[in-house]
């Protein structure tokens, strides 16, 4: 005899609802909160430390810890060009990345604290592309206008438009990884033979 | 319905390597991590392209995380011939930047040092393309779920009308 049939959600896109693709996930409410959680918890710790490490090169270095700076400002350096002119600073000594990059990930940590309150954990939905490319022109104008030479935007500003863009980055994250997660039980369970009857 | 998966590598593959050279670019690389995000946005677009239905968010990561480690092993590769242009670029920048110290930010000889510090290391190589396949696979996991919420939302195509006079032979 069934018992009682778990409710099955499917994760919604965002926008009017529309067909998802052929694999597209079925997972119960309960898997899903469990996921989105999860993977908020991690991405919120890694992004804590993330932030901390940017402020911790230049505290070290400040500190005459100079082999465990130079490790964490090669750390960033990949991702960022470090210029100090371009960079705010902490203890005496630019921080491990430049002010738009600051900005970019201090908006991803402002977005992760909004999240719970914008999307709750039950849902996973992608946000408008015409949201994403609105909060993307500042730092796009920033940018190119810098790029020209038409201005020379000063840190804060950097800062900004980073901040701007940043906030909405964590909703695609969320989105993407907590989907990716729930892809392989929704697989496994698709596959397993109807009961009879 | 069509159970077939999308094909990731290719896109990864192309998206990746321009990422990978335009982040390994001196003075381009200025574009910071937004190179790696915009690369896994292209591997979406080709992606979306060479799938018949719209692509899941899920689709969009595993690309973008294919694509972020294709560009940390391309940008890591090109530092090394990059790191004897830089070494003598550096040095000329230093002499010229010396004549004005004083009205320098501080900070600033640690970081054109940064620029020709150290001889190559397998060892440190190694290290360097670890750290930036996983941070870079993590932009590209982000890139790759915008990538979706631009170009990946495709209808599908409505079935084609039923036949009002039922299965032929060909069909059976």
């Amino acid at each position: 005899m069934m018992t009682a049939q778990k409710e099955k959600v499917r994760i919604r896109h965002p926008g009017r609802a529309h067909d998802m693709n052929k694999s597209a996930p079925l997972a119960s409410a309960a898997v899903i909160r469990r996921t989105v959680l999860l993977v908020y918890g991690f991405t919120f710790i890694g992004t804590l430390a993330w932030m901390g490490a940017i402020f911790l090169a230049p505290y070290l270095k400040s500190r005459s810890s100079g082999a465990a700076a130079s490790f964490l400002y090669a750390i960033f350096s990949p991702v960022c060009h470090q210029i100090p002119s371009r960079s705010f600073y902490f203890h005496g000594f630019p921080l491990a990345v430049c002010g738009r990059c600051l900005g970019i990930y201090a908006g991803f940590l402002a977005g992760l604290v909004i999240y719970p309150f914008a999307r709750g954990f039950s849902k996973i939905a992608l946000p408008s592309g015409r949201l994403f490319i609105l909060l993307s022109l500042p730092v796009g104008a920033d940018f190119v206008g810098g790029l020209l030479g038409l201005w020379a935007s000063p840190n804060w500003i950097r800062f900004s438009t980073g901040f701007l863009w940043g906030v909405i980055l964590p909703f695609y994250f969320m989105t993407g990884v907590s989907e990716l997660l729930l892809r392989r039980p929704a697989r496994k369970s698709n596959d397993e033979p109807a009961p009879p009857g | 319905m069509n159970n077939q998966r999308p094909e990731y590598l290719v896109p990864a593959l192309i998206a990746g390597a321009v990422a990978g050279v335009l982040s390994g670019i001196p003075f381009v690389n200025c574009l910071c991590c937004l190179w790696i995000i915009g690369g896994a946005v292209l591997a979406t677009s080709l992606l979306a392209k060479n799938t018949p239905g719209p692509l899941t968010a899920g689709d969009g990561a595993i690309v973008g995380a294919l694509t972020g480690i294709v560009a940390a092993v391309i940008d890591s590769l090109m530092s090394i011939p990059l790191r004897a242009v830089n070494e003598a670029f550096v040095r000329r920048f230093m002499e010229s930047l010396a004549r004005f110290s004083d009205q320098m930010p501080a900070g600033w000889q640690d970081w054109v040092q940064r620029g020709t510090a150290g001889g190559f290391s397998l060892a440190g190589f190694f290290l360097g393309l670890f750290v930036s396949a996983a941070i870079f696979a993590i932009l590209g996991v982000l890139g790759g779920v915008i990538g979706v919420s631009l170009f990946g939302r495709k209808k599908i195509p409505a079935p084609p009308p039923p036949s009002p006079q039922g299965p032929t032979d060909a069909t059976l």
